[in-house]
C-alpha cells in the first residue's frame, strides 16, 4: 500500500482563518492546497511552517485521498474545517462553490486526522 | 445592578494594556506560539477550528441594555454579526482576529466588560440565577454573593494556577436554574430555622468524561463565612489535586477519591487553621455590594393585568404567556422568557439586531435588565404584564418570541464540530433536527418539559449527562455517532443519566427522540414529566422503541 496523500494546513496568526500551504505560498482557499505524495517532502515543509513563527499558528499535516480524481480530506472534521460551519453554507471556503467543495461536503466516512492527534499530544 | 468602581475600571485597563502588548511581541515574533498561548487563553481567546474565538465574561448572567448593545457592536464590528450564548452565560464571539482583539477588549471596557475568568486554570466566572431579584421563592439575592465572589476570585494570587479550572454555582431559590450540584462548588443559599442566611456547600459536582453530582459537605454555613470557606476549599484543592494527569484534575475526582466526609474534614481543617476574620468579608463592604442590587423602581399596580388577559384573545400571545412568562415577586409584574432556540435555528445564536432589540425592549419595559440563563436563552427579569403584550410584539418583530422555554426544543448544544476544536462530532445540526420534528408547537405542549442537552464530545460542554434526555456526539470509525442517555437532571432533583443503548448514526438521532416521546405519551400518568415517566418505570420500554428493529442498532 502506498502512503497517504498529506496536505499542509495551518491557522494564519494575525487573522485565525485555516490556511494550505500551495505551490505559491499560504493560501485561504483548500482548493490551492499542494497535493504532497512524497511523506519526505510533506514532513520537511511542516519543519519549515513550524519556524515561520511569525505568520503562522499550529501547523499539521492531514491525511488526503483521491475522490474522483479530487483529493478530499480522509477526516470528516478536516473536511469541515476546509469547509467551514456546515450550519453556515455561506461562511468560510465553502461560500465560493465549484466541484471540490461539493466533493468535500459529499464526502464520507474515515477517522479524524493523525496529524491533528499528534499536535494534541504535543501541547 | 452592580457598577464597577474605579479599582474595577483600573484592572480592566491594566489587564487590556498588558494584552495588547503581549498580542503585539506575539505579532512581531518576540514571543513564540508556545509562550502566547497561555497568555490569550488568560484572556479568553482560543483558536478553534475556523479561527479564533473570544469568549467575553457576563458575571452572572446579569446585563444591562448598554452591555448588550455593546455586545451587538463587537459582533457587527469585528465578528460576522453574531454571537453564541454558552451554558456557563457567557458570550463568545467565533470570527475574531488576534490583530483586532486589543481593540476589542478595549471597546468591551468601555461598557464595564472584559474576558477576565472565561478561561485558565482559575475560578471561573460563577453561575447565578438568572431569575435573582425577580423570583418569588428567592430568600436572598444570589447577585450580592455572585459579586462578593467574583471580587474575591478575580486574580485570586493563590488560585489563578489551580489544577484545573474551577466554577462556582450560587442560588437562592428552592427551583434551580443554575445546575448547582453540576459545579465545582455549588451554593444554595437557605435561611434556617432562626432566620439566618446560610449555604449548603456542595462539592465535587462536574461534567466532562467522568460526571459527578456533588456531595453536600455543609448543610449550613453561616452567610458571612463564605469567602474563609471558600479559600478553605480551595487550599485543599490545590493541595491535593492531581496535576499530573489533565483527566483527573478537577476537584470532583479528588472529592470522590477522597470521600466526601474525608473531604469535609480537611476543609474543616483548613477553615479552622485559617485568619478567618482576615478572610471573611467586612460587613461594610457586604452592605456596600448589597446597595448596588435590588434599586429597581417597581411599580404598585392591580396581581392582575386587564390588558395582559386581554391580550390572551390572540393564540400566539397566550401561547408565550403560557411557556415564557412566570410570575415575579412583585404584583402586576412578569419574568419573560426569551428563547434563543428558534425551530431550525442554532441555540443561543443571537444576531447583532436581535441584541439591540432586545436591549431597546430591556430599556422601555424591563428596567434596562436582562439575563442570560444557563440554557442557552435570555431573560427580560422584570417586565410589568401590561407591557407584556407590546414586549412579545418586540420580540416577535426579530425572531424572538419562540414560545417553548422548557419544552423538547428548547435544547441545549454546544458548538460542536461546526466550530470547536475539541469536538469528535457536530450537534447543531442534531438540534435543529430534532427541533423541526417537534415544530408543531401543540405537540410541543402536549409533551411539556422535556430538557434535551446535545454535547459534541465528552467534554460535555452542552451537559448532556444531566438531560432528561442527553445525546453525545462520538466519532465511531469515522463516522459521526450519537450516544444517547435517560434520566439525567441538572436542577435540584440532580442526576446522571444512564445510557440507553448503542450509539446511532446522526440521520436517526430526531427519529429516536420522536420514538422516546410517543413512548412517554403512550405510557405517562398525569402530571408526569417525562423524566417522571423515566424513573417510574426504567430504561425497559424506551429501548425497546429506540431498538425494536435491533439490526439498526
Amino acid at each position: 500500500m502506498t502512503s497517504p496523500l498529506k496536505v499542509l494546513t495551518a491557522n494564519d496568526l494575525a487573522g485565525g482563518q485555516v490556511v494550505f500551504l500551495s505551490e505559491t505560498g499560504w493560501s485561504d482557499r483548500y482548493a490551492d492546497a499542494w497535493i504532497f505524495e512524497d511523506p519526505a517532502a510533506a514532513d520537511a515543509a511542516l519543519d519549515a511552517a513550524r519556524a515561520a513563527t511569525l505568520t503562522l499558528a499550529d501547523p499539521y499535516l492531514i491525511d488526503v485521498a483521491a475522490v474522483d480524481g479530487l483529493p478530499v480530506p480522509t477526516s470528516y472534521r478536516e473536511r469541515i474545517r476546509a469547509l467551514g460551519p456546515t450550519i453556515h453554507p455561506d461562511m468560510g471556503p465553502q461560500a465560493e462553490g465549484g466541484a471540490l467543495v461539493e466533493a468535500l461536503q459529499q464526502a464520507k466516512g474515515a477517522a479524524r486526522s493523525s496529524g491533528r492527534l499528534g499536535l494534541i499530544r504535543r501541547k | 445592578m452592580f457598577q464597577y468602581d474605579a479599582i474595577d475600571a483600573a484592572m480592566v485597563a491594566d489587564r487590556n494594556a498588558e494584552f495588547r502588548d503581549q498580542v503585539s511581541r506575539r505579532l512581531s515574533g518576540e514571543l513564540t506560539e508556545d509562550q502566547f498561548k497561555p497568555l490569550r487563553l488568560m484572556n479568553g481567546l482560543y483558536l478553534q477550528l475556523h479561527s479564533y474565538m473570544l469568549r467575553v465574561a457576563i458575571p452572572y448572567g446579569a446585563l444591562s441594555s448598554a452591555k448588550m448593545r455593546a455586545l451587538a457592536h463587537v459582533a457587527r464590528r469585528w465578528d460576522r454579526g453574531y454571537g453564541h450564548f454558552t451554558t456557563r452565560q457567557n458570550i463568545q464571539f467565533h470570527w475574531i482576529k488576534l490583530s483586532d482583539t486589543p481593540d476589542v477588549l478595549d471597546y468591551l471596557a468601555t461598557a464595564e466588560l472584559h474576558a477576565i475568568q472565561t478561561s485558565g486554570n482559575c475560578i471561573r466566572n460563577t453561575t447565578s440565577d438568572p431569575f435573582a431579584g425577580a423570583a418569588a421563592e428567592e430568600v436572598d439575592d444570589p447577585r450580592v454573593w455572585s459579586e462578593v465572589i467574583r471580587q474575591w476570585s478575580t486574580f485570586h494570587p493563590e488560585f489563578t494556577y489551580l489544577p484545573r479550572k474551577f466554577k462556582i454555582a450560587v442560588t437562592a431559590s428552592p427551583r434551580d436554574r443554575t445546575a448547582a450540584r453540576a459545579h465545582d462548588i455549588g451554593l444554595v443559599l437557605r435561611r434556617n430555622r432562626e432566620g439566618r442566611l446560610g449555604f449548603e456547600v456542595i462539592v465535587g459536582g462536574g461534567m466532562g468524561r467522568t460526571p459527578y453530582i456533588g456531595a453536600t459537605i455543609r448543610e449550613h454555613l453561616p452567610a458571612e463565612h463564605l469567602l474563609s470557606y471558600l479559600t478553605a476549599i480551595l487550599r485543599v484543592y490545590n493541595r491535593f489535586g492531581r496535576r499530573d494527569n489533565l483527566y483527573k484534575a478537577r476537584i470532583k475526582i479528588l472529592v470522590a477519591s477522597l470521600g466526601a466526609a474525608e473531604f469535609a474534614r480537611l476543609a474543616d481543617e483548613a477553615w479552622e487553621a485559617m485568619d478567618r476574620p482576615r478572610a471573611d468579608l467586612p460587613d461594610v463592604e457586604l452592605a456596600r455590594i448589597r446597595a448596588s442590587f435590588g434599586l429597581v423602581d417597581f411599580r404598585t399596580l392591580p396581581p392582575r393585568s386587564e390588558r395582559f388577559e386581554a391580550a390572551k384573545g390572540d393564540k400566539a400571545f397566550a401561547r408565550f404567556a403560557r411557556n415564557n412568562i412566570v410570575p415575579h415577586k412583585v404584583p402586576g409584574y412578569g419574568i419573560v422568557q426569551v428563547s434563543l432556540k428558534g425551530i431550525g435555528e442554532v441555540p443561543g445564536d443571537c444576531t447583532a439586531d436581535q441584541m439591540e432589540a432586545l436591549a431597546d425592549l430591556a430599556e422601555r419595559y424591563g428596567h434596562g435588565e436582562i439575563r442570560v440563563t444557563h440554557e442557552q436563552n435570555l431573560v427580560l427579569p422584570h417586565v410589568a404584564l401590561d407591557d407584556a403584550p407590546a414586549v412579545h410584539a418586540g420580540l416577535a418583530a426579530v425572531g424572538l418570541a419562540t414560545p417553548n422555554i422548557n419544552l423538547v426544543s428548547d435544547m441545549i448544544a454546544c458548538p460542536g464540530l461546526d466550530y470547536c476544536a475539541l469536538a469528535n462530532a457536530r450537534a447543531i445540526p442534531i438540534a435543529q433536527a430534532i427541533s423541526e420534528t417537534f415544530a408543531d408547537p401543540d405537540r410541543a405542549e402536549q409533551v411539556g418539559e422535556l430538557k434535551i442537552k446535545i454535547s459534541g464530545c465528552i467534554n460535555a460542554c452542552g451537559h448532556h449527562h444531566v438531560g432528561h434526555i442527553g445525546i453525545l456526539g462520538v466519532d465511531k470509525k469515522g463516522e459521526e455517532y450519537y450516544q444517547l442517555t435517560l434520566g439525567g437532571s441538572g436542577a435540584e432533583d440532580a442526576a446522571i443519566g444512564h445510557v440507553l443503548g448503542p450509539a446511532l448514526s446522526a440521520d436517526r438521532v430526531a427519529d429516536a427522540i420522536d420514538k422516546l416521546v410517543d413512548v412517554y405519551l403512550a405510557i405517562r400518568q398525569p402530571q408526569e414529566r417525562f423524566l417522571d415517566t423515566y424513573r417510574r418505570t426504567g430504561v425497559g420500554p424506551f429501548k425497546a422503541a429506540v431498538y425494536q428493529d435491533a439490526h439498526q442498532a
